[in-house]
């Protein structure tokens, strides 16, 4: 579903990705792991084309994704979920999960409504908090508000920013659980994270990013089993 | 001061206010995503009440006139933004820096009002009534009002409900609020976010547009006058921090209503007051009245 070749990045005059490969196919959950300043925003939001590689290439679906605008890719099931969660403050919570599937074509008034009460079974917390500013919600709450908005745009494939950043652990649980299921449901998953252990324990694959290069990959369990040499690449 | 004095000037207060608000309102919104602003608000204003009184010299009906001056307006805006915002965007800092938008709007301003000059001279005209048949003063509630006033204020409020719909109810003035917060997070959510800036600029603009229609019968137009309500429009909208539409109204109809009644006490310096008032009002509170309160209030 995404493949990534040999792409390199870099911000202003600095090179913050060398040579990065990876790939994630349909229903698989990826994980790259790294320490602060690996390059990993910087890899998703190459990805998602908000920045443009200087070399190598990208491409989504089984098209390269050269030239193609992001909130172009975002409508046809390349979504991202920025760090931070970036929900807009001033939206209650029901506009925030609407703002995302608005614009996804063919998307019918019904469906959005159907899969809206799904996200709130889901997480039962945003059914009460409805009609709250995004801007009054907890972390937690606006990290599954973040999942939820994704979930909506019927993603394809799902690149995720740090999500547990400044969650208690079993919020972490909870939206890596959303995340896997969303996987299994067939969607390809990136996730982008610090958590080293969390995140293996969950995904299918992993890569490990230190400085802007590959340095490990595998399958989770195996980079899992090897946690010593996981650990010193993440310092 | 007689109840008659007092409720012609709240009427003709209320109907400057109501010019002021919506010109403001179309500084607040272009603001609200972009962070600029168009310092050629009050020209497209003038140019509006030029337009308004040449097509009406020509025999057309009001409503198609009112239609037409507004979607030209609209076009205006969207020139506006290509032309003298968007490339200095696109060079950064070889186009002057972040602030150069300032020049060019202003500029812009500048060419629409020597462009005006050439074609309508200086001289200041008088637009006949839009809404009523002669400018004659009715009685109401025991004073004469002009009737072109009170309609001006219908509307106004008319306009004023009709883009807070816009802005809250509809998917795109949540799309514009979500480019407010953050043009890229916006864009992952699949917003075209330059369109929105094309959107918001034509939007600021057809509010400019609308003012000088409304504004035209009840003051005198000339090629010189949009500075004035560039300036007042600026004044209320920092009343409202730039940043709160309720703040905005409630600014713009005290503005009018200040500036009414100041011009009646002291006809010399009537139009000073209410400015040095904001002044007054922005070194107690440089945010406005409602302060860093975005989100809450509406």
């Amino acid at each position: 579903m995404i493949e990534v070749r040999d792409v390199s990045a870099s911000i202003g005059p600095i090179r913050i990705l060398s040579g990065v490969s990876l790939a994630a196919a349909r229903g698989r959950f990826v994980t790259v792991i790294g320490a602060n300043g690996a390059g990993k925003t910087t890899l998703l939001r190459t990805i998602s084309n908000l920045l443009t590689p200087s070399s190598g290439r990208v491409t989504f679906d089984g098209k390269d994704t050269r030239g193609i605008a992001p909130h172009r890719l975002a409508r046809t099931g390349l979504v991202h979920v920025p760090q931070g969660r970036q929900i807009v403050p001033a939206l209650s919570v029901e506009d925030n999960l609407m703002l995302g599937a608005s614009n996804i074509r063919g998307l019918a008034r019904g469906d959005i409504r159907e899969a809206i009460e799904r996200e709130y079974a889901r997480f039962p917390v945003l059914r009460a908090r409805a009609g709250i500013a995004g801007g009054n919600l907890s972390g937690g709450e606006q990290q599954m508000l973040a999942i939820s908005r994704a979930v909506l745009m019927k993603p394809k494939a799902l690149l995720l920013d740090e999500p547990s950043l400044g969650l208690a652990p079993q919020l972490v649980a909870l939206i890596l659980k959303a995340l896997r299921e969303m996987a299994d449901a067939g969607v390809a998953v990136i996730l982008v994270e610090q958590l080293a252990m969390m995140s293996l324990s969950i995904a299918d694959d992993a890569y490990v990013l230190r400085q802007g290069r590959i340095v490990l990959s595998g399958p989770a369990a195996d980079l899992r089993g090897n946690a010593s040499v996981v650990e010193s690449y993440l310092t | 001061m007689s109840w008659a004095n007092f409720l012609q000037l709240t009427v003709s207060g209320l109907a400057m206010g109501a010019i002021y608000t919506l010109t403001a309102k179309g500084l607040f919104i272009a603001h609200l995503a972009t962070n600029r602003l168009n310092f050629a608000q009050g020209d497209f204003l003038m140019i509006a009440a030029l337009l308004t009184l040449a097509l009406r010299g020509l025999g057309i009906p009001v409503p198609v006139v009112i239609v037409a001056v507004v979607l030209i307006l609209g076009f205006a805006g969207w020139g506006l933004e290509r032309i003298f915002i968007r490339p200095l965007d696109r060079l950064g800092f070889r186009g002057g820096g972040e602030y150069s938008w300032i020049l060019t709007t202003a500029g812009a301003g500048l060419v629409i009002q020597n462009v005006a000059e050439l074609v309508w001279g200086k001289s200041a005209q008088y637009s006949p009534p839009l809404f009523s048949g002669r400018n004659e003063p009715v009685r109401f509630l025991g004073a004469g009002v002009y009737p072109e006033q009170l309609a001006v204020i219908a509307v106004s409020v008319l306009v004023v409900a009709a883009f807070y719909w816009f802005l809250f109810r509809t998917r795109w003035g949540k799309s514009i609020y979500a480019v407010a917060f953050n043009p890229d997070a916006a864009v992952l959510l699949g917003i075209d976010v330059r369109r929105m800036v094309v959107l918001v600029f034509a939007l600021a603009s057809m509010l400019a547009g609308i003012s000088g229609v409304l504004a035209g019968p009840i003051v005198s137009v000339f090629p010189q006058m949009g500075l004035v309500f560039t300036v007042k429009g600026l004044a209320v909208a920092a009343v409202g921090g730039f940043n709160n539409p309720a703040a905005i109204l409630f600014g713009g109809v005290l503005f009018g209503l200040a500036e009414s009644f100041s011009n009646y006490l002291n006809s010399e310096f009537g139009d000073l007051l209410p400015l040095l008032f904001v002044l007054a009002l922005l070194i107690v509170r440089p945010t406005g009245i409602a302060g860093g309160r975005k989100a809450a209030a509406r």
